[in-house]
């Protein structure tokens, strides 16, 4: 292992080595302290992955620092850092006390680091499954609420079982092609079905960590249930290292047709019922929940084409969705007091008791809808334009009509935010670290939305 | 370009500006009006001087008939580009646009209440949306323009509005919402034929017009096209949204929604609809005509049973905008500009309306008809101008809506007889619902006994300039058609 191998790895070691730094100075230091070491190192390793140059060598067996993980761990360490920026004043309301929180943050983002690094579908599995491990504890971490430890019993059981199907998976492709190494796995004649049916599993798997219907159910549940700024970090981090992982398991396999039908359906399910459900939910959690099943019904559609426009524009969405998904709930975290606000009714007049967050809400919910100029109207006009590139007109304008119905309960916040009186006590001003990271998010929206040229840049050098 | 100062942008950006401004100054109510009213009389003057400036020598390297024009890469991953244009038709559109935003910002002067900044900077954001509209020549610009009007008009609806006003706001916003998604589909399959044609990825209109596409392609793409402008004209049937939007909006919404939102539907047909599927427009033209006589008597007789003064001005929006469909259909030269001169007066005469249907609702809390009644005593100068408006809006001849009118029926005429005759028997039942209108709330007996305050200052200057407006275009509408000459020649010769 070289010097510059080193370097490579140096987001994969510096969150490593917080996450052991805080659990053990945790005991003797402040909650600040201990909160400002993981943003720090959040923010370096994100810093380190941006300025290292990719190089496919792997550095150490298993690991290479490639040009996805130089473009993704940014995101993620972002996501991070964002997440625990969020996570300080919404623990101290809520007396989620502890040093634990943050390291085991940090030790999610560690394996995020090392996810879009692998090379080896061992290393793969692990990292994909130590990411699941850490949330399985954040999401129980409210220890004052029981829909909190419901929320992450459940998450457990089905993560499991899920667990369980694509490790099988992997282990029917690496017995049908004998190796590990995922660049190095040909499916002949004679390991075809093996390989097919091993990724029928991992399909089953990732459709669990992407939500997609009928593997969803956990999500609502899960996301009412965890701390706001913990169901922040899992739709959007985990999702995204989840939509990696397909991506990467589909460059580096040969094409398999097998894969079109499962991923039709998935897409289609998701897109429909996800939206649809979303119009019936009261609590916004919930809804936000149903909304991030049917955005990765979304992504799901573009990955489906199999075409470098459409992995392009799954990248491209990733970021996208993650800066508009903290913004939703990194402002449901701001506005929580002791009892967390989970009805949308209970955010009626926020817009103008609380202007910034209610703005960023709004914000956030037209971009989610898709509406011009946000980033999210950008996002899905890729998605789309991918699809229909790529031959799924059909399966596109289904698509566009779920998404047209679907700006009726994204309105329906902006209503209760600014149309409606208000009916709840005005909600506490927000602290500087919570107003930097919501305005951070808010400015990615709007910023991408007007100006997308640089990123589609840089997904563009990826994918070369 | 010989003049490299980028005019148009900074006629969309200033009243941006001013709504960021006002924005940023959300508590101080006192200052927020003049700021608005600043920008706005600022807006307008710029786009008067960008008027003189057009009338200069072409530019070079422009497309043929623009006055002004300004390209910029901005996503060249897709090949879209920063793209606004100017000929004939937009620079009336949006002398339009910056004239009926400075009567709103007086209109609204005394009857906003609270939260006074954030309407006034909505106001100012709707002009940029509805001025990108009219500028665009990049169809991905375009569409981002399109929708972002959406979003003031939603807010001003549902939060100053009255009656329904979130019903009517969410209503508003996914109908029109919906039409124009299934656009964007046409706008993307069509970006990518001429991509697979041509090579060349670009959402340029000067560029797409040149596509060659099979004709049944073309019917889906201009169907999807005209679905989501006749949302917006709007076209029996898909105009239910308007009543419930115009009623329900405070009064500058509703002076904006009429005046400017609907022209942007017929303006969209005009510059995209037709130039991009000229075979596919010409298959849908008996549809067109018939959808527009109909909308023209339709509109006129749901009005006549009207018992709220807004709703019954909405309706009659709606069988106005028919002519305005019906000489679009027609096509030619003298129908198109019928057309859009109809647009013009009708932004005019319209807006005044609203305006006078407000004042009255400030003064008394009501717009039900039945509230009125011999007025004309009370308020003389009130009533002169509403009467005046109402004949505008009848189709007296010496004021605007009749050249219009007049226009459209003799270029309509010429190419199909049988659409002129049912939109001369339109007419007849506009005078129906006007005269009944003026009879009800001007003269007779007065049904309740009203305390009522004349026009002030501020109320009789506005409706004066409108006044002024509608009888010039009226007796003089040689001006504006000359102006509109050079591009509809174009457009038609096409």
């Amino acid at each position: 292992m070289t010097y510059s191998d080193a370097i490579s790895l140096m987001p994969i070691i510096i969150t490593a080595c917080a996450a052991l730094l805080v659990l053990l100075s945790g005991p003797f230091l402040p909650a600040r302290a201990t909160c400002t070491i993981a943003v720090a190192a959040s923010g370096a390793a994100g810093l380190f992955a941006a300025i290292t140059p990719p190089s496919s060598a792997p550095a150490i067996p298993g690991l290479a620092f490639t040009p996805l993980a130089r473009y993704l761990i940014p995101i993620l360490c972002l996501a991070a850092a964002l997440t625990l920026l969020l996570s300080h004043g919404y623990n101290q309301r809520r007396a989620i006390k502890g040093e634990e929180y943050p390291a085991t943050v940090l030790f999610a983002l560690f394996a995020m680091c090392v996810l879009p690094c692998a090379t080896n579908m061992l290393v793969l599995f692990l990292a994909l499954e130590a990411i699941a491990f850490a949330f399985y504890i954040l999401v129980t971490m409210d220890l004052g609420r029981a829909e909190s430890g419901e929320a992450g019993l459940k998450y457990l059981l089905m993560g499991a079982v899920a667990a369980a199907l694509t490790a099988f998976g992997f282990a029917l492709i690496y017995a049908g092609s004998g190796t590990l190494e995922l660049g190095a796995i040909s499916a002949t004649t004679v390991n075809r079905p093996i390989i097919s049916a091993g990724w029928g599993l991992v399909v089953i798997g990732l459709a669990f960590k992407l939500s997609l219907v009928p593997a969803h159910l956990w999500t609502p549940d899960v996301y009412q249930g965890a701390p706001a700024p913990v169901a922040a970090f899992l739709s959007t981090a985990s999702k995204v290292a989840a939509a990696a992982v397909l991506l990467m398991l589909l460059a580096f396999l040969p094409p398999m047709t097998e894969l079109h039908a499962p991923l039709y359906a998935l897409s289609l399910l998701s897109m429909v019922i996800g939206n649809l459900a979303a119009l019936l939910q009261k609590n916004i959690k919930r809804m936000l929940a149903y909304s991030s099943i049917a955005h990765m019904g979304y992504l799901t559609l573009a990955i489906l084409t199999g075409t470098r426009e459409g992995y392009a524009a799954v990248l491209f969405y990733g970021a996208v969705y993650t800066a508009m998904n903290l913004a939703a709930f990194g402002t449901i975290a701001s506005l929580s007091t002791n009892e967390e606000r989970s009805l949308v009714t209970d955010y009626s007049g926020v817009g103008f008791s609380a202007p910034f967050r209610g703005g960023v809400l709004a914000l956030s919910m037209l971009a989610l809808a898709g509406i011009p100029p946000t980033a999210g109207f950008i996002g899905k006009f890729f998605l789309f334009y991918a699809a229909i590139r790529g031959g799924q007109t059909g399966l596109a304008v289904i698509g566009i009509v779920s998404a047209a119905a679907s700006a009726y309960f994204y309105l329906k916040v902006v209503v209760h935010l600014y149309m409606r009186p208000a009916e709840v006590t005005a909600p506490q001003p927000a602290t500087p670290a919570e107003s930097l990271a919501l305005g951070m998010a808010s400015l990615a929206i709007v910023a991408i939305g007007v100006f997308p040229a640089p990123l589609l840049k840089v997904v563009d050098i990826v994918l070369r | 370009m010989s003049c490299d100062f980028p005019i148009l942008t900074l006629l969309i950006i200033l009243p941006l500006c001013g709504a960021l401004l006002l924005c940023a100054f959300w508590r101080s109510d006192k200052i927020a009006r003049p700021v608005a009213l600043g920008f706005a009389v600022a807006e307008f003057a710029l786009s008067a001087w960008t008027c003189v400036r057009s009338s200069l020598p072409g530019l070079p390297g422009a497309p043929a008939g623009l006055s002004l024009f300004e390209d910029a890469a901005w996503v060249e991953h897709f090949g879209i580009r920063f793209t606004l244009g100017m000929d004939g038709i937009s620079m009336v559109m949006v002398l339009l646009t910056s004239f009926i935003t400075v009567i709103a910002v007086l209109v609204s002067w005394k009857g906003i209440k609270e939260r006074i900044p954030l309407y006034f900077a909505l106001l100012l954001a709707m002009e940029s949306g509805i001025l990108g509209v009219f500028l665009s020549l990049d169809l991905f610009l375009f569409y981002l323009f399109w929708e972002a009007m959406l979003i003031p008009m939603f807010f001003l609806i549902g939060i100053y509005g009255h009656g329904r006003r979130i019903y009517s706001a969410v209503k508003f916003f996914l109908y029109t919402f919906f039409g124009s998604l299934l656009m964007l589909v046409a706008i993307i399959s069509l970006y990518l034929m001429h991509g697979a044609q041509t090579g060349t990825y670009t959402f340029s209109l000067t560029q797409l017009i040149q596509t060659s596409i099979p004709f049944g392609t073309s019917l889906w793409l201009y169907g999807a096209f005209l679905f989501a402008f006749a949302i917006k004209f709007p076209l029996f049937p898909l105009h239910t949204w308007l009543p419930d939007a115009h009623t329900d909006a405070p009064t500058a919404g509703s002076v904006i929604l009429a005046s400017l939102l609907l022209k942007t539907g017929a303006y969209a047909l005009i510059r995209f609809g037709y130039p991009l599927f000229p075979e596919a427009a010409r298959a849908f033209t008996p549809l067109l005509y018939a959808t527009a006589v109909f909308g023209i008597g339709y509109g006129a007789w749901v009005a006549f049973a009207q018992t709220d003064m807004k709703r019954l001005v909405a309706y009659s929006s709606v069988s106005h905008m028919g002519f305005v469909a019906l000489g679009i259909a027609a096509w030619s030269p003298v129908a198109l500009s019928g057309a859009l001169l109809q647009m013009v007066n009708h932004g005019v005469t319209t807006g005044a309306l609203f305006a006078i249907v407000g004042m009255l609702d400030e003064r008394t809390d009501s717009r039900e008809i039945a509230t009125y009644g011999g007025i004309w005593g009370k308020v003389p100068l009130l009533s002169f101008f509403f009467l005046l408006f109402c004949m505008a809006s009848a189709g007296i001849p010496g004021l605007n809506n009749f050249v219009g009118e007049f226009l459209v029926l003799v270029g309509t005429f010429r190419v199909s007889p049988v659409a002129a005759a049912g939109a001369f028997l339109g007419i007849v039942l506009t005078l129906v619902y006007t005269v009944r209108l003026v009879q009800d709330v001007l003269f007779g007996k007065e049904n309740k006994p009203l305390e009522l305050s004349d026009l002030t200052l501020r109320e009789g200057v506005l409706l004066a300039i409108l006044a002024v407006v509608a009888v010039y275009l009226g007796v003089h509408p040689g001006p504006v058609l000359d102006i509109i000459k050079v591009p509809i020649a174009l457009l038609t010769k096409a």
